[in-house]
């Protein structure tokens, strides 16, 4: 570079700005490559997990034998050696059998290794996978040839509907039954909490309650009595199991989610096991303390939250924004206000999980049990976390979010459309109604789009309000009234987080952390491109002037 | 400013019309806060079915005069006001005074056009939209009524449906103008109808007010003399919150009573 004649000072490293160009963009792409690095983290990992792995049978120089699916390998210090060594990971399954589902193996003591084509990998219902040979099966008490593949299929898809049949006549049927007889109790007890024990109302109806009672309980032994011949149906359809050390052992067909020769699977039969393990994964409830089956009702349970959250939340702040802007006259009050509104968003959400245990969860809920569920407690009915107080505490963590993006939006509105519209006569609610609420949706809906992903991706303040590892039972159903608000539920974040760090069998849970990861951001993703649609066609039709 | 102002009393020497006064000002003021006084006792009658023009330098209250008529200052924290405006033999400061109603009688047309972001027959009917009118007929014999009023109708009754924002400014001024008139209302109050206008979308506006003349009682604030000369039959000067002179326009313009009204109008302040 020649030095020019007309600058004397050598040049100041800030006047041409390239550095500090050089610094904005390298800190964009930093950002950019975080996100991306996380992305594409839960992406691998979360797309891989399902994908069959090879089983590889392993000799020991001691003579033992095992076979399981290599996880990974990594470079050890033996005990009392000096010289480093290799060791592979394995999940060789067979809890029930070994006590333990993973085993590191040296490299130094592997003998022999081979990927025999008959070796199996069985998912139980129970006891996670039985990795081994098929060597036989009975059905109804006729030995079945497990070489026979469509046969043995065709069984096995028999034990397993039958298998649901059993599971659907406990869950629903039986469930409906000793939800009736509860019913009757409480109808009594609330009779009783009325009248008084004793009394002759209260008589009467146990009286009548009983007649209603034995035919339910008839009822219930029949029903119990036809589950009782299922499973002892289901009982004599087995196959039988060697694992590699030779033990055999005998499984219940019923209780095999899914079987397939791991060595001999062929990539179309991998893309079916595949496909098949995320169809369970989407749509099954978990099994195995959560570290297997599948997150349907985790997916069910954010969806409902994020839905009833979004329904809470939207008319709370934009009311409140509307007030604030339009209605309240400027002044410190509502100066103050705003300064909360916008601290309220920095509060720590595990404190709203406090509040919302202790106002919404404690007080309102066991207000409203004590006015109208008497006859349930102790038990509580409102008086506990559940949907709707976990709805309500988000949309209190979410609704500054909503009130500043609504007042941003208003003001944005021209002071001249106010006063055109003011000055045709029109009152201030039909100004805002007409005008700055159509010009401002884009701007609201904005506002919500961030507090349902807010929403959507908050946990803490849940794990006090109303999520549990298990629920029983989803929010929706198909018993009246339909929608269980005060249910707990199941919530994929705080899955990932339960699966992540509270189960006993870590290495299996890891997988499925990233799965449960992917689906999360998947839904989260999927309700914002939802909203943004949505916005969308507002804002068109806003344009179009046809509000 | 350095010297203190002497007061000067008014002086009146208007065109009467025939159909007697239409608002009848008097010893109005008006404070934006404690201290800021805006209008100092102000005395006006505007003649029904006249075009009456406020003219004045920048900060001289004629703007404030104009929305005090439709109470559009009511907007604004800390106003008061003291005095009375008489119209249709009412007070519009009264308590009583139901304001919406009032802004009914009286359309209004911005500086800045304003057009609503709908289509533009959406537009020339929002103040029937705003009582709940949803005969279709009545909406398109008044759309139609009002945009020939303006001088609007050969060029937009092809494309109705249309945003009123693809208009150009003048469309939307005359747009915003038919607004104003669509409810038919007794007065048109204009705040500088022309100032964001090119010359030839200000002559039409011109055109049209002059139109308009006997069918409204119309009152604009200008910044343009020529204009105030060319549309107005009376013209009220205004200085530092007064009213200084009140007069038919020609008087006003060619022999002024006032030295500061000479003044403003020969350009020597302004």
């Amino acid at each position: 570079m020649s030095a020019s004649a007309t600058r004397a000072r050598p040049p100041d490293l800030a006047a041409g700005g390239e550095p500090f160009l050089f610094g904005l963009g390298g800190a964009l792409l930093a950002g950019l490559f975080m996100i991306l690095g996380v992305l594409a983290l839960i992406l691998w990992n979360g797309a891989a997990t399902f994908w069959p792995r090879p089983i590889e049978r392993v000799e020991l120089r001691s003579g033992h034998t095992l076979a399981g699916e290599p996880i990974r390998s990594e470079r050890f210090r033996p005990a009392g050696s000096a010289a480093e060594s290799r060791r592979t990971l394995y999940r060789v399954g067979n809890y029930d059998l070994y006590g333990d589902e993973f085993r590191w193996v040296d490299e130094a003591e592997i003998g022999r290794r081979d990927r025999p084509g008959d070796l199996v990998l069985i998912e139980r219902l129970e006891w996670g996978v039985f990795i081994g040979r098929l060597v036989g099966a009975e059905t109804a008490g006729r030995a079945l040839d497990p070489a026979d593949a469509e046969a043995f299929a065709a069984v096995h898809a028999e034990a397993r509907r039958r298998w649901r049949g059993m599971r659907a006549l406990e869950r629903d049927a039986i469930a409906e039954v000793n939800r009736r007889i509860e019913r009757e109790r409480l109808d009594l007890r609330r009779l009783e909490l009325r009248h008084g024990a004793g009394s002759a109302i209260v008589r009467a109806a146990a009286d009548a309650a009983e007649s209603r009672l034995v035919h339910w309980r008839a009822e219930h032994g029949r029903l119990s009595e036809r589950l009782e011949r299922l499973r002892s149906e289901d009982a004599r359809d087995t196959a039988r199991v060697v694992e590699s050390g030779g033990r055999e052992v005998a499984l219940k067909l019923s209780a095999i989610v899914r079987f397939y020769p791991a060595n001999a699977l062929g990539p179309l039969g991998a893309i079916r096991v595949y496909l098949s393990r995320w169809a369970e994964f989407l749509s099954e409830e978990p099994r195995e303390a959560n570290t297997e089956g599948g997150v349907w009702p985790a997916i069910f349970g954010t969806l409902a939250m994020t839905v009833l959250l979004s329904l809470l939340v939207a008319p709370l702040g934009v009311m409140t924004a509307l007030y604030l802007r339009e209605y309240a006259r400027q002044g410190r009050a509502v100066a103050a206000v705003r300064i909360a509104v916008n601290n309220l968003a920095g509060v720590p959400s595990i404190v709203y999980g406090v509040f919302g245990l202790g106002f919404f969860a404690y007080l309102a809920g066991g207000t409203i049990d004590a006015l109208g569920f008497a006859e349930s407690l102790p038990n509580p009915t409102f008086g506990t976390g559940g949907l709707l107080w976990a709805s309500l505490t988000l949309a209190m963590l979410t609704v500054p979010v909503v009130i500043v993006a609504t007042e941003e939006a208003l003001a944005s509105v021209p002071r001249s459309m106010r006063e055109g519209s003011l000055a045709c006569g029109a009152s201030q609610w039909q100004t805002i109604r007409r005008i700055v609420l159509p010009r401002a949706m884009p701007g609201i809906l904005t506002g919500l789009i961030l507090a349902m992903a807010r929403g959507a991706g908050e946990v803490a303040p849940l794990m006090l309000t109303g999520v549990v590892k298990l629920a029983p039972e989803l929010p929706i159903d198909a018993s009246f009234p339909y929608l269980h608000l005060e249910r707990s539920f199941m919530h994929l974040g705080f899955h990932i987080f339960d699966v992540g760090f509270q189960s006993r069998n870590s290495e299996a849970a890891k997988p499925m952390v990233f799965v449960a990861a992917l689906v999360l951001i998947l839904l989260v993703a999927a309700l914002n491109a939802l909203a943004i649609l949505i916005r969308a066609r507002l804002a068109a039709r806003f344009r179009g002037g046809q509000f | 400013m350095t010297a203190i102002p002497t007061f000067e009393p008014t002086l009146y020497h208007v065109k009467r019309g025939e159909q007697g006064t239409a608002l009848d000002i008097a010893g109005f003021s008006l404070w934006y806060g404690p201290a800021a006084r805006a209008l100092h006792d102000v005395a006006l009658a505007v003649e029904a079915g006249l075009v009456t023009a406020l003219i004045g330098p920048s900060g001289c209250g004629k703007s404030t005069l104009l929305r005090s008529l439709n109470r559009m200052n009511d907007l604004i924290d800390g106003l008061r006001t003291e005095g009375r405006i008489r119209f249709q033999d009412q007070d519009i400061y009264h308590p009583d005074t139901d304001v919406i109603a009032l802004r009914k009688r009286m359309g209004m047309v911005f500086q800045k056009p304003n057009p609503f972001p709908m289509s533009i027959f959406e537009n020339v009917v929002y103040p029937l939209r705003i009582d709940g009118v949803r005969d279709k007929g009545r909406l398109a014999e008044t759309a139609e009524r009002a945009l020939s009023g303006a001088a609007l109708w050969d060029e937009v009754k092809d494309r109705l449906e249309d945003s009123a924002l693809g208009l150009s400014g003048g469309q939307q001024q005359r747009l915003c103008i038919a607004r104003a008139i669509a409810a038919e209302p007794d007065v048109l109050l204009m705040d500088e109808p022309c100032s964001a206008l090119d010359p030839i979308a200000t002559a039409r506006i011109e055109e049209l007010i002059d139109g308009l003349r006997g069918r409204y009682t119309i009152v604009m604030v200008t910044h343009n003399m020529q204009q105030a000369a060319r549309v107005s039959d009376n013209t009220a000067f205004m200085y530092l919150g007064r009213l200084i002179e009140y007069g038919d326009t020609e008087t006003v313009f060619t022999n002024p009573k006032r030295p500061r009204t000479t003044d403003y109008i020969t350009g020597r302040f302004g």
